[in-house]
């Protein structure tokens, strides 16, 4: 195969992922800060009080979350499209163009957010300055700029997908991301009516994290072991098709455990306990088949004799089995808590919903794209065997530790909320006053700041040994 | 035999909703034995190829 | 390879793939269908018929709004306008809201419309929950208009020196640094006056919605511990 598609150098389309991945990767670091400003609140609620609110501040956190994971996804399908279809990404320079209006408009809302914060009641304020909808929060005018700028790169993605040689991987990749570019758009709108408000914002948040992002991950999975250890694409590609019909055979309808309580017929109780229940099994299935291809072609190298490891990536591929395992733990175990009907009736909208969504999003989607940023760099530098070095076994020790730590913590608080706040007490505002005082709630949102300062920690040291891996002699070239 | 419909509105699915399982498992059945005439299909076809 | 088993076949997993995405999609979507109509937002016309629905008319805030049992369901729902003893609304019990109880469906409409813009330009979702979902730095909003702080034997209406519920709502959403009742504060958004009404209107609209019983028991215990 053509060795200039391997590296960054040669191909457009790669040097492209790495922009996406550069803006990501800083992102990723914003995200944390004011993660650890909200985290500050909790324990000191006069921290920047009428000056950063926790509103802001959590806001910003979860949307440079969501920011950054669309652009290292957009980053990775640039990354691999010239490895899978043997062509040079098609209209890149539109795709490079698009970049830095997408860039551009994200860091118009960034400041928006941080410096005007609120506006009046009407149509301008969600227009110009904020949605008010947890996760898509970004005004109006961003929203079609995002969907313009996602219809260009599902167009690259779909010209060079049609024209070049079309492996399941980019056949699941093009169904899947114009699935998730058009989810978009049901968060496009107002209504009075809540209900309806909350059922279509399901919709972009559901849909997205547990439908088209899971198979985005299935398809970047196989894409690492053919690449990392040179699994069979054969058998990958199988698997990659299970895992589609398991993760949207469950996921789609799945979206039921959210319309529990908003208003919407009691039949969802069943239809989203009972799909979402299944929701766990696929995840379950990609962990599995991660260190069972891992295994085997291992195997089949020690056969010959050789005892070198197959894995051409080891930090990478430490985030890809981390990722593996922590999709099962963060979506599927912690999911799997709360979502039956008679336990969620207590625990909607407590610290464990905060929980899991925090050792999901971080299991499933942070740890494979951080994967991507080390398959990228070894790339660009065209190292040929990449090792592992101090920092990285201490970055990701520090982030994964710091996270299981979170959870741990915020599931305890969660458990404080659900008994006292929830089952004890009525639910009122006294009630959630009740549990928020109480000292395993308080001393929980002590460790979550504590966790959050390692996982932060890690992330300096993740960004010193991403930017320093060029110059580092350890690795093969 | 039939759950007396309790929800505010009644409509097909509250309908079938009968306890705590009978919506589900029709939905799940509807969903999976179409696949059982795929896998005869292709087997057909696997068999034809060789 | 002869005999290749069907199991191991990639194009028997891509065509069931598609099969089980698109019928699940397709379910879905005659589901919303189904779940719409009954979410749609009812009108001034079902509540003088007593029509029951998932999310009343905006005129609901002309009505007195409970939370009660309903044995039928077996969880509270909101009761509008008084119970008939088996868990039905009665649509007779009216309630003053600032004064009124009158409003029509226009004045109504525009106050539950400045009030949800404003629940939304002011990201109340970032510190709260809305029906659950959302923040959790601050109270759950789906039944404040029912919370016992803010009715006769609450706190709230002397401390914001006000006479009814409504006027103490609004009073502390345009000064909530200046009623402080824990540590962690709301701070103030510079929600006007109208503003106020507007959103404690969608507060109250809100409570009466059908949530399935959620939260469950929502005022009812005084405390299992320390309340015996
Ligand atoms: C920066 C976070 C923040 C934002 C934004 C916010 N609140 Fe609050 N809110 C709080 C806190 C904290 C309390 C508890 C105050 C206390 O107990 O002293 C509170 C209390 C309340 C209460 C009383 C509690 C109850 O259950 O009745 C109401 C009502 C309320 N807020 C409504 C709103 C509305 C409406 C909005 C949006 C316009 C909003 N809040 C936006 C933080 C916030
Ligand atoms: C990678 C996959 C997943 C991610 C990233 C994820 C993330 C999240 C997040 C962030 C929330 C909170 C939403 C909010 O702010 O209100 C949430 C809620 C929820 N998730 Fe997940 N989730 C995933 C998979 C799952 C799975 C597999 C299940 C079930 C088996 C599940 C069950 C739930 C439930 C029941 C809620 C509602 C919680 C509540 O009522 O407050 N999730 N999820
Ligand atoms: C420095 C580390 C971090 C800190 C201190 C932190 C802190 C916080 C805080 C205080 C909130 C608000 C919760 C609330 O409303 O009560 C929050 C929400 C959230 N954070 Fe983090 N966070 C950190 C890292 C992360 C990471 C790495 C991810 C994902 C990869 C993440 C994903 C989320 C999500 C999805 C929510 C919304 C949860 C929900 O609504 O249920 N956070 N975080
Ligand atoms: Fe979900």
């Amino acid at each position: 195969m053509a060795s200039k598609y391997l590296t960054g150098t040669g191909s457009e389309s790669k040097q492209l992922a790495t922009w996406y991945f550069t803006f990501a990767a800083i992102l990723f670091g914003a995200q944390l800060l004011f993660g650890l400003v909200a985290a500050i609140q909790y324990v000191m609620p006069g921290f920047l009080y009428e000056i950063l609110d926790f509103s802001i501040a959590r806001m910003l956190h979860i949307n440079a979350l969501v920011v950054w994971m669309v652009f290292a996804m957009f980053g990775s399908v640039y990354w691999l499209l010239p490895d899978e279809t043997g062509i040079e990404t098609i209209g890149i320079k539109i795709g490079k163009l698009l970049f830095w209006i997408f860039a551009a408009a994200i860091v118009v809302v960034v400041l928006v957010f941080l410096f005007v914060q609120v506006g009046k009641a009407d149509a301008t304020t969600i227009w110009l300055i904020t949605e008010g909808r947890e996760y898509i929060e970004a005004p109006r005018w961003a929203d079609w700029g995002i969907v313009v700028v996602a219809l260009g790169f599902v167009g690259n993605l779909f010209l060079t997908g049609m024209k070049g040689r079309q492996t399941g991987i980019v056949t699941v990749l093009m169904a899947d991301m114009i699935a998730f570019a058009g989810l978009y758009l049901a968060g496009m709108f107002f209504t009075d009516n809540i209900s309806v408000d909350q059922y279509w914002w399901w919709w972009v948040i559901h849909l997205w994290v547990e439908a088209t992002w899971e198979v985005f991950v299935g398809a970047i999975a196989a894409y690492g072991l053919i690449k990392m250890i040179g699994a069979h694409r054969q058998v990958v590609e199988m698997w990659l098709w299970i895992e589609v019909a398991m993760l949207f055979g469950s996921g789609i309808l799945g979206l039921g455990h959210h319309y529990f309580w908003i208003g919407t017929p009691e039949y969802w109780w069943e239809i989203g306990a009972l799909f979402s229940a299944l929701e766990p099994l696929p995840l379950v299935a990609m962990f599995v088949h991660v260190l069972y291809d891992w295994g085997k072609t291992q195997g089949s190298e020690e056969e010959k004799g050789n005892t070198h490891s197959v894995i051409n990536n080891k930090p990478a591929f430490t985030w890809f089995v981390l990722n593996a395992f922590g999709n099962f733990l963060g979506a599927g175990v912690w999911g799997f808590f709360h979502t039956l009907p008679q336990i969620n009736l207590y625990t909607h909208g407590t610290q464990f919903t905060s929980a899991h969504g925090h050792l999901a999003f971080f299991g499933a989607y942070a740890t494979i794209l951080i994967g991507m940023f080390y398959i990228a760099v070894q790339g660009t530098n065209g190292i040929k065997v990449m090792k592992n070095t101090k920092a990285s076994i201490w970055a990701v020790s520090l982030i994964t530790g710091g996270m299981m730590g979170m959870t741990v913590a915020l599931t305890i608080a969660g458990y404080v909320q659900v008994i006292v706040s929830r089952a004890q007490m009525g639910a009122t505002w006294a009630a959630y006053f009740d549990g928020q005082s109480g000292m395993w709630f308080t001393q929980a949102m002590d460790w979550r700041l504590i966790m959050g300062i390692l996982i932060f920690t890690g992330f300096i040291i993740l960004a010193k040994d991403l930017l320093t891996t060029g110059k580092n002699p350890v690795h093969e070239r | 035999m039939f759950e007396p419909f309790t929800d505010v509105v009644p409509s097909f699915f509250g309908w079938l909703n009968q306890g705590p399982l009978t919506l589900t498992i029709f939905l799940h059945t509807v969903i999976i034995l179409p696949m059982i005439w795929i896998y005869f299909q292709e087997k057909k076809r696997l068999e034809n190829e060789n | 390879m002869a005999n290749k088993s069907v199991w191991s076949d990639n194009r028997f997993w891509k065509r069931t793939a598609t099969w089980v995405t698109g019928f699940a999609s397709i379910l879905l979507i005659w589901l919303t269908f189904d779940t719409s109509t009954q979410i749609a937002m009812g009108n001034d016309q079902d509540l003088q018929n007593k029509v029951t629905k998932r999310v009343p008319g905006p005129t609901v805030i002309n009505y007195k709004i409970t939370y009660e049992m309903s044995p039928k369901r077996g969880h509270e729902v909101p009761i509008i306008g008084g119970n008939d003893g088996k868990g039905n609304s009665l649509f007779q019990e009216k309630e003053k809201f600032f004064g009124r109880d009158d409003y029509s469906e226009k004045e109504a409409r525009a106050l539950l419309h400045l009030g949800k813009l404003g629940s939304q330009a002011k990201n109340c979702m970032d510190c709260h929950t809305l029906l659950g979902n959302g923040a959790y730095y601050a109270p759950d909003l789906t039944k404040a208009w029912l919370d016992p702080a803010w009715g006769p034997n609450g706190a709230m209406q002397a401390l914001t020196g006000k006479n009814t519920k409504e006027e103490a709502m609004a009073e502390f959403l345009q000064h909530p640094d200046q009623y402080p009742t824990h540590a962690r504060m709301m701070p103030n958004l510079g929600i006007t006056a109208k503003e106020a009404k507007g959103l404690v209107a969608f507060l109250k609209h809100m409570s009466s919605i059908d949530t399935n019983g959620f939260p469950r028991n929502f005022g009812k215990i005084k405390g299992a511990v320390h309340g015996k």
